[in-house]
């Protein structure tokens, strides 16, 4: 369970980013998040994988108070966490099949069991040629799809993916969010931050709309409250 | 029975086979930092390798001081002189044949008291040999009055001391003075001493000076490397896992620059031991190093990557601790 109750945050004292956010996310569940720029998404999706912590409420994170870890918590948590950065976050000096095996050799996997898992991941996403490549000399599309490789790779208890299909074409982003879909089926709880309408429109899951720092599901109770707010 | 044996040979080798494989297994090259790209890899590697150039040199002399002061000590070790002044106590000249006749006199008496082992005079030649380094080798023997000397070897179980041998030597020889050179040795081996500790501590600095440049080098892959890092992070790494790397990148360098320094620094020690010994000055000691000595200095491949090993990881692990 992934519970957020009066979170706040802001860049070293700047104004706030997130204002007063309260959700719960259930084990398993599958969201999309959506905003438009400057909504906080980015800022949401941070708090969600511990990049940063609240500057005040409480995030529980898969039944964990994170107020009350310790550092070595922090990282085994992490290792359960799949995350595609809106940027890859790549690291250029490694091939593509070194980047998708990171989590694997974090977490201590045998090299064995790393070795055809990464292969069969880089083949599945369409890159089985590219896995001796570095990633500075592969298309914005293929990197999208190591970052997300990476974050799957490890059947990670909670996926977060910002803006995952933004450089892949309409077969691809497809083929990946069926991929998404296949590990929530597994109890993977899955936030997607995307604007696209037709993934949003395609697949029937739970919307939260971040809008000027506030969140808003899409119960009908919400989005009356966002209505009366936008009017006034 | 030997087929049992040779089973069980077969079982432990499949074993010893199947570990290592399983290590191999898990091993691979590279680092998931690109810390081998590092700018100043080449010039680690050069301070690492001047560094122990120059503890192999400072050791090495710390060393060969220790080994020369016990050769001193052993050498000196049941021996004393015994000294037929030129000079009486009140101030009257002896004539050479008075010296060399009480010389003999006294040789002939020493030999058979129970504390002495044996008791040889020192022929002119020999004195001459003591003499040339200050007179050169032009000295006429007639011409120069020369002391009568007696070198005695003392039995090991003496049954007196040496303060009763100088009350029987004092009842032989009214004129004989005992030199137990236990004064200007300790002179000597005091200034050994100091020496050997000046060596020591200038070990320390070079230790010291690598641990610092060891800290600063890793502060500032750290630092060119913040981002990456922070990946780590985010994808579950802990902190071991970063220091594991970091400690895996600098021990290299530092085993890689210890190698090359020891290797260097035991040539020159080399050299300077053969040039020492082509030297012939008694005022000047060979430079001698003994097997120990020697085993201690092959050691240093080991010990400065174990201190580059320790520190490189120590440091990345306080860092990292201001990283979330």
């Amino acid at each position: 369970m992934i519970k957020f109750e009066n979170v706040s945050f802001n860049y070293e004292n700047g104004p706030d980013i997130l204002k007063n956010i309260n959700f719960t996310l259930a084990p398993g569940s599958y969201h999309f998040l959506s905003g438009p720029s400057g909504s906080g998404k980015t800022s949401l999706m941070s708090l969600l994988y511990l990049g940063h912590r609240p500057t005040s409420g409480r995030i529980t994170m898969l039944s964990q108070d994170t107020k009350h870890m310790t550092r070595e918590d922090f990282f085994s948590l992490r290792q359960k966490i799949g995350v595609v950065f809106q940027n890859y976050r790549l690291l250029n000096h490694l091939t593509a099949f070194d980047n998708v095996a990171l989590p694997l050799r974090i977490q201590n996997k045998p090299e064995r069991e790393i070795k055809s898992n990464v292969s069969e991941l880089l083949d599945w996403v369409g890159l089985g040629d590219a896995q001796n490549s570095l990633p500075p000399t592969l298309s914005g599309g293929q990197q999208q799809r190591i970052a997300i490789a990476r974050a799957v790779i490890t059947r990670p208890k909670l996926l977060l993916a910002d803006e995952p299909t933004g450089n892949l074409d309409s077969e691809m982003g497809y083929r990946l969010m069926r991929l998404f879909e296949q590990l929530n089926k597994m109890g993977t709880t899955t936030v997607i931050a995307t604007h696209n309408q037709d993934i949003m429109e395609r697949y029937k899951h739970s919307k939260l709309l971040l809008d000027n720092g506030s969140i808003y599901s899409n119960s009908k109770k919400d989005l009356l409250i966002k209505t009366i707010r936008d009017v006034y | 029975m030997s087929s049992i044996k040779r089973k069980n040979f077969k079982l432990g080798l499949d074993l010893f086979i199947k570990i290592i494989d399983i290590r191999f297994e898990n091993m691979r090259s590279g680092y998931d930092l690109p810390l081998e790209k590092s700018p100043d890899t080449k010039f680690l590697l050069i301070l690492v390798t001047l560094m122990v150039f120059l503890a192999v040199l400072s050791l090495s002399g710390s060393l060969a001081l220790h080994d020369m002061s016990e050769r001193w000590s052993s050498g000196l070790e049941n021996k004393v002189t015994i000294e037929i002044p030129i000079e009486t106590k009140d101030g009257h000249l002896l004539s050479q044949d008075t010296v060399k006749r009480e010389t003999e006199r006294l040789q002939i008496k020493l030999e058979n008291h129970p504390f002495v082992k044996s008791a040889e005079i020192l022929e002119d030649k020999d004195m001459g040999k003591l003499l040339d380094p200050w007179i050169g080798q032009d000295l006429l023997f007639s011409e120069v009055p020369l002391p009568g000397l007696i070198a005695l070897e003392i039995k090991e179980n003496a049954p007196t001391t040496l303060d009763d041998f100088r009350i029987d030597l004092a009842e032989m020889s009214s004129y004989a003075n005992l030199e137990d050179h236990q004064e200007w040795l300790s002179e000597l081996i005091r200034f050994a001493g100091i020496l050997q500790s000046l060596s020591l501590i200038i070990s320390v600095i070079i230790i010291g000076t690598t641990i610092t440049a060891i800290i600063a080098a890793v502060r500032a892959r750290m630092a060119i490397h913040k981002k990456e890092i922070e990946l780590l992070h985010l994808i579950g790494a802990p902190d071991i896992y970063i220091a594991k790397q970091f400690r895996r990148h600098m021990s290299i360098i530092a085993f890689k620059g210890a190698i090359l320094g020891t290797f260097l620094g035991l040539v020159s020690v080399f050299i300077l031991m053969i040039f020492s010994q082509l030297i012939d000055s008694p005022l000047i000691p060979s430079l001698e190093i003994s097997f120990i000595s020697f085993l201690m200095i092959l050691a240093f491949p080991l010990f400065f990557p174990a201190i580059t090993s320790v520190t490189a990881y120590q440091t990345v692990l306080r860092s990292l601790k201001d990283m979330l």
